[in-house]
């Protein structure tokens, strides 16, 4: 494993694209006009924020997204305990000590939780702020004291994935493949504990055990996530694409699969932005690639999106309005000679938005002609035909309510629970019924 | 009564299906449970009854080693919980998961088969068939593929039965079924309990509501972090022991005074 990862030389390379060697293939393809060495931080990368998004679907299920934070902000410890020992700078070896460093940290999260009983969220900040300043101090004093080879740990901190050679993506492919091939193979397992963990426990499932190989599989990606991210930004690769996926799926399968497109996708996004930009990081123009698609799935995704909960909620206020006026109206008409104004049945705003709404349904019409004492009003109207029938029909449902509450409340509140009266406009009622 | 109950090794005598032998459970120094002694002999429908925070779902829990013994054992057929899991379904409360877990109410049920299934293998044509046939029991054929939040409370209730079923068990333990759920699926429900019973299940059920446990159990417990009576449901909902499982609750136990009796009456 020869070339360490803060190289400069590959750097400026890769930021001129003058490294590219048409018809290389040394990761086994090559695509013509790209440079080489996109190609190579393209693969590694791509696959790293895939298998991200596929573990991190299993940590967020279970409920336990920040996990990963703990061990992302103990790793450039290990880093730089890695080096101080081992004198290499390569890959492997630095990686092999942030694995160490990031074990260690959950190790520590348990052991903060168990002994000082200090809670979740608290032992987690325990947790990365000490793994976060000695690693600090380590890399710092490593480079105050100018130990040779030493330059360029700080790499770690944010990222540098340019500097990935041909090998070291060649590992980060591996080490992905190898964590999405065991969540697939125990999606059953892992799904079962995330959704309920005590009815697993009692069929006899190693829900502990299970937990701490999800714990090591977010720990093993934090790990490899490194060179792209960085120790600070890693742990976004692991929630934010998980949280996207949620949007559009309610299906476990499909929101692994999701989260792991969505993870690929921010990486080669990150990765050619900042190939053709020379002098923007790559890793947080990844998170923000996946901070754009998670944005975008929380406000237009059909179902659970912002944007669409509103539309709805609006439509199902709308159509009730209608349907309370209709209402008003069978009785404003019944009162007098069958007509009535405006003024007699609307109130307010929302009222006049749902008379808006019956006059161009057609369930009131303008009376013309002459009422009967021979008089013609400026403003008389009555329900049409339809509007009638509506409206009777509206009240007959209505007093089925009534004596089915009277007879069992909680039996007729739930079935009438989802189910709007007859709205005014049909869409609407569908709409409602389709959530 | 004891007919169906599994013969032992070492003789005629019939093991009891299940059998809490002083158990005794503990949250730091506060004992939750104390010594409770119970055996249940044969399949029938057992309501364990007693007052909020007397321990009655904890005995459950206990029972399936979900929260330590300080003290006694448990045995199901003899067995200790190792070699029984198997034989055992298990409704937990409503309220100890998420529901807004992206599953179906048919992926839910699916999870009755993991068990028989074992690692990493996946549910096939028959767990999927005897899936459907759960959920039809509890009359959810018709939302199988609705996300679980997007159903009522006695819904979800049904559906964690119809994963019991799902696990085609001998015993089934069920933490206050009935809470929280509306009176068309409390009937639902224990019809399927009534079905278990007499397809020659045990059905043991933590259960809050005394009115309805004097008409729906065959035999129950009271528990009050002790076993307080425990036997045929006339003989054990006395006026007495109510008031040694209750004390303080007077309103509550003249109404169920009057049930049990009318029940006498009718029976």
């Amino acid at each position: 494993m020869s070339g360490g990862l803060p190289c400069s030389a590959a750097l400026v390379a890769a930021a001129s694209g003058l490294s590219a060697s048409p018809g290389a293939t040394v990761i086994g393809m090559a695509v013509p006009g790209v440079p080489y060495n996109t190609l190579v931080v393209a693969c590694g990368v791509a696959a790293v924020g895939c298998a991200a998004g596929v573990v991190g679907s299993l940590a967020l299920l279970r409920k336990r997204p920040l996990v990963g934070d703990a061990a992302a902000h103990a790793t450039l410890a290990g880093v730089a305990g890695a080096f101080l020992l081992t004198g290499r700078r390569d890959l492997v070896s630095l990686l092999t000590g942030a694995l160490v460093a990031a074990l260690v940290g959950l190790g520590a999260l348990v052991l903060v939780r168990r002994v000082t009983r200090t809670r979740d969220d608290a032992a987690t900040a325990i947790v990365i702020g000490g793994g976060f300043g000695l690693g600090i101090a380590l890399v710092s004093g490593i480079t105050a004291r100018g130990i040779p080879g030493g330059g360029g740990l700080e790499h770690f901190l944010l990222g540098h994935a340019a500097a990935l050679t041909a090998d070291d993506a060649r590992l980060l492919m591996a080490v992905s493949a190898a964590a999405i091939a065991l969540v697939v193979l125990a999606l059953k397992e892992f799904t079962l504990v995330a959704f309920d963990a005590s009815f697993a426990a009692a069929t006899g499932w190693p829900v502990v055990l299970l937990d701490q190989a999800l714990v090591t599989l977010v720990a093993v990606m934090v790990v490899v996530g490194l060179p792209a991210a960085g120790a600070v930004l890693v742990t976004a690769l692991i929630v934010i694409p998980p949280v996207a996926a949620r949007q559009w799926t309610d299906r476990v399968g499909t929101l692994v699969a999701l989260a792991g497109g969505c993870g690929a996708a921010a990486a080669l996004a990150g990765v050619i932005v900042t190939s053709t930009r020379p002098g923007l990081p790559t890793g947080p123009v990844i998170v923000l690639a996946a901070a754009c698609f998670c944005l975008v799935s929380v406000v237009a995704s059909p179902r659970r999106g912002w944007l669409g909960r509103t539309l709805r909620n609006a439509a199902e206020r709308r159509a009730w309005a209608a349907g309370l006026l209709l209402d008003t109206c069978l009785r404003a008409s019944e009162r007098g000679d069958g007509t009535f104004t405006v003024a007699d049945v609307t109130d307010g705003r929302t009222a006049r938005a749902a008379w808006r709404m019956l006059e161009h349904e057609g369930l009131v019409e303008r009376l013309h002609g002459r009422t009967a004492d021979g008089s013609v009003p400026r403003d008389a109207w009555r329900l049409s035909g339809r509007g009638l029938d509506r409206a009777r029909q509206r009240r007959r449902r209505a007093a089925d309510w009534a004596a089915a509450f009277d007879r069992a409340p909680a039996a007729a509140r739930e079935r009438f629970s989802l189910e709007l009266p007859e709205c005014a406009i049909a869409t609407d009622a569908d709409a409602t019924r389709a959530t | 009564m004891t007919d169906s109950a599994t013969p032992s090794a070492a003789g005629d005598r019939p093991v009891p299906l299940v059998e809490f032998h002083d158990v005794t459970v503990a949250y730091g120094r506060r004992p939750v449970l104390w010594n409770v002694d119970l055996v249940i002999d044969a399949p029938c429908l057992f309501g364990i009854i007693g007052p909020n925070g007397a321990g009655k779902s904890t005995l459950l829990k206990a029972a399936l080693g979900l929260v330590p013994l300080v003290g006694g054992r448990v045995r199901f057929a003899g067995e200790p919980l190792a070699r029984a899991r198997h034989t055992i379904g298990y409704v937990p409360q409503r309220e100890s998961v998420d529901w807004d877990f992206p599953v179906s109410a048919f992926d839910v049920v699916l999870m009755g088969t993991y068990g028989r299934l074992g690692w990493f293998r996946r549910p096939g044509p028959a767990e999927r068939a005897s899936a459907r046939d759960c959920l039809a029991r509890v009359g959810l054929a018709d939302v199988a593929d609705r996300q679980i939040g997007r159903l009522s409370g006695g819904q979800q209730q049904r559906v964690f039965l119809a994963r019991a079923l799902a696990q085609e068990a001998a015993i089934y333990l069920l933490d206050e079924p009935m809470a929280g759920v509306d009176a068309r699926s409390q009937e639902q429900i224990f019809d399927v309990l009534a079905s278990l019973r007499a397809a020659g299940r045990l059905v043991v059920v933590v259960h809050h509501d005394l009115r309805t446990a004097a008409e729906w159990f065959d035999r129950v417990a009271l528990i009050d972090m002790r076993l307080v009576a425990a036997g045929p449901t006339a003989t054990v909902l006395t006026p007495d022991n109510l008031r040694r499982t209750y004390s303080g609750q007077v309103e509550l136990l003249r109404e169920v005074g009057l049930a049990v009796a009318e029940r006498g009456r009718t029976s």
